[in-house]
């Protein structure tokens, strides 16, 4: 296979180098970065909200969390974002109070594709967060309660920061998921990773380069991704772990001086 | 309204579904006393001690702590539930212990100790970490503020976890089997700091099954079975001449 990747002419690696850092293709990669980090911002502090209603003792506030739940991870993130786009169809008018826009003007293809992204990441986030609430000892919101403490603050000063070593592992693959998810956006014409390949191959009908570009991109930001998220997970479990896991380079370092002495 | 009387009992109910854990306990604790709660597991007492700050809310009967009835207010006959603020503001006022210590596990002992304090009484951090070094010398662990709780030992655990409710400055402790999940030789440490909380005049309420504790330290001795308070009295006359015939039963199989 790797003789193939690198022998077979049709790859085009030169046009895949040709493109790599081109102007288009780089602003293509911040708009899908920008796309991704705004997401999951709004699906992260949405998810914590709906979470927290979600175990709430009022069966509206609970119900009403259900319900967006059941609405929003019920229906594909595609048709939300073809939703979006057209909402101007359903809503020509938005308005709040006095104030009035025309909706072209407002739910741009951009807000729209954050829009959808957003508010159906807070779905699943939602999902994470209420699982990694419920993995926190009981005896912890007691403790809190027993002290004086309201209920939200014992929610944010006990139960949450406790969550986190639940929460975060599946929220960095979200965030890789999400990473992938918003080249769907290429169908309402924003101009992310994808898109500008796209729009790069349909003039040049270098078609596999082009997209080997964009799936280089994406295996790298995934990468860095994966990085990261080893790093937090391993701040938040310092509290669980007597040890905390060695970071890749301690490792090495490990190895290195074991192979010295060996040696 | 401060008496001279810090819990007053009066026909106290609680169910848990079709379960009566709770048939009318009546009990009065004086300002400075320390009374020991015994009885079989199933009997009521840890109950009992957790309605005593609203953790458990009480079906029927009555519950007031220094004058104050605990989680309701009366109007005229009705009882109407208090609100969040004032159930937190009467549960400041009461340390609690608990079987499984129960220390927030992110934050090392200093920080268990200051969290109330800073969060609930606006104490500033400063005021809030000097008291905390003088609680964590008091409870004999002034070297450990910076550990975290799965690097103390279970003894260790529950003294941080008195230090970290009498910072709120109580006016009285409750204790949830605060012994029951130590090792053995761990106990001692634990009842050494009760013991001396009880020294200082602390209003105390004790559910243990140490006897050599309640039989030293504690002012009165009360049984509980099945839901009742079936017996009350001073420590001799307690171990010395029970007069329930269950009392002579379980402490027949205790002692």
């Amino acid at each position: 296979m790797v003789y193939s990747f690198t022998t077979n002419p049709r790859f085009e690696w030169s046009v895949v180098g040709e493109y790599f850092f081109s102007t288009r293709v780089l602003r293509g990669l911040l708009l899908t970065l920008e796309l991704t980090v705004i997401s999951m911002a709004i699906g992260v502090a949405l998810g914590v909200l709906l979470a927290v209603m979600r175990l709430s003792h009022n069966p509206l506030v609970s119900g009403a969390s259900w319900f967006y739940i059941w609405l929003f991870r019920g229906t594909p993130v595609l048709v939300q974002i073809l939703f979006w786009f057209n909402i101007t169809a359903l809503y020509p008018e938005i308005g709040i109070g006095s104030w009035s826009f025309n909706a072209n003007n407002l739910i741009t293809p951009f807000i729209a594709a954050i829009l959808a992204l957003g508010l159906n990441e807070g779905a699943y986030m939602a999902e994470i967060v209420r699982a990694g609430i419920l993995s926190v000892d009981e005896g912890q919101s007691e403790a809190g309660a027993a002290l004086g403490m309201s209920r939200l603050q014992v929610m944010r000063r006990v139960v949450l920061p406790q969550a986190m070593r639940v929460i975060v592992p599946p929220t960095g693959n979200e965030a890789i998921s999400m990473l992938k998810t918003t080249s769907l956006v290429s169908v309402i014409a924003v101009t992310d990773l994808l898109y500008s390949v796209q729009l790069i191959y349909a003039a040049n009908y270098r078609t596999i380069p082009l997209l080997l570009v964009a799936s280089i991109w994406y295996l790298m930001v995934t990468t860095l991704l994966s990085i990261g998220q080893f790093y937090i997970e391993r701040h938040f479990g310092r509290s669980a772990n007597r040890q905390t896991p060695a970071t890749p380079l301690q490792q090495l370092r490990t190895w290195a001086a074991r192979w010295r002495a060996a040696a | 309204m401060s008496g001279a009387v810090m819990v007053k009992a009066e026909g106290v109910h609680k169910r848990f579904g079709a379960l009566e854990v709770l048939k009318g306990v009546s009990l009065n604790v004086q300002r400075g006393e320390v009374v020991c709660l015994l009885g079989a597991s199933g009997s009521g007492k840890s109950t009992f001690l957790r309605c005593i700050n609203h953790l458990e809310k009480i079906d029927s009967g009555r519950l007031w702590v220094d004058g104050e009835l605990v989680g309701y207010r009366q109007v005229g006959d009705r009882l109407h539930e208090l609100r969040e603020h004032e159930v937190c503001r009467h549960r400041a006022e009461v340390g609690m212990v608990f079987q499984r210590f129960n220390l927030f596990g992110h934050m090392t002992a200093l920080q268990n100790i200051i969290e109330a304090p800073i969060q609930v009484r606006r104490v500033p951090k400063a005021q809030a970490v000097t008291r905390a070094r003088e609680l964590l010398a008091r409870v004999g662990l002034a070297d450990r503020g910076d550990a975290y709780p799965n690097q103390l030992s279970g003894g260790q655990q529950q003294r941080i976890a008195i230090a970290r409710a009498l910072a709120m400055g109580p006016k009285l402790m409750l204790f949830d089997e605060p012994t029951s999940a130590l090792d053995p030789e761990l106990v001692g440490e634990v009842l050494d700091v009760m013991k001396s909380l009880a020294r200082d005049g602390m209003t105390m309420v004790v559910v243990t099954h140490e006897m050599g504790f309640a039989r030293e330290v504690a002012d009165r001795v009360v049984m509980m079975h099945q839901g009742r308070i079936i017996e009350s009295a001073p420590p001799e006359e307690f171990f010395g001449a029970p007069q329930h015939e269950r009392t002579q039963q379980f402490l027949s199989k205790i002692l």
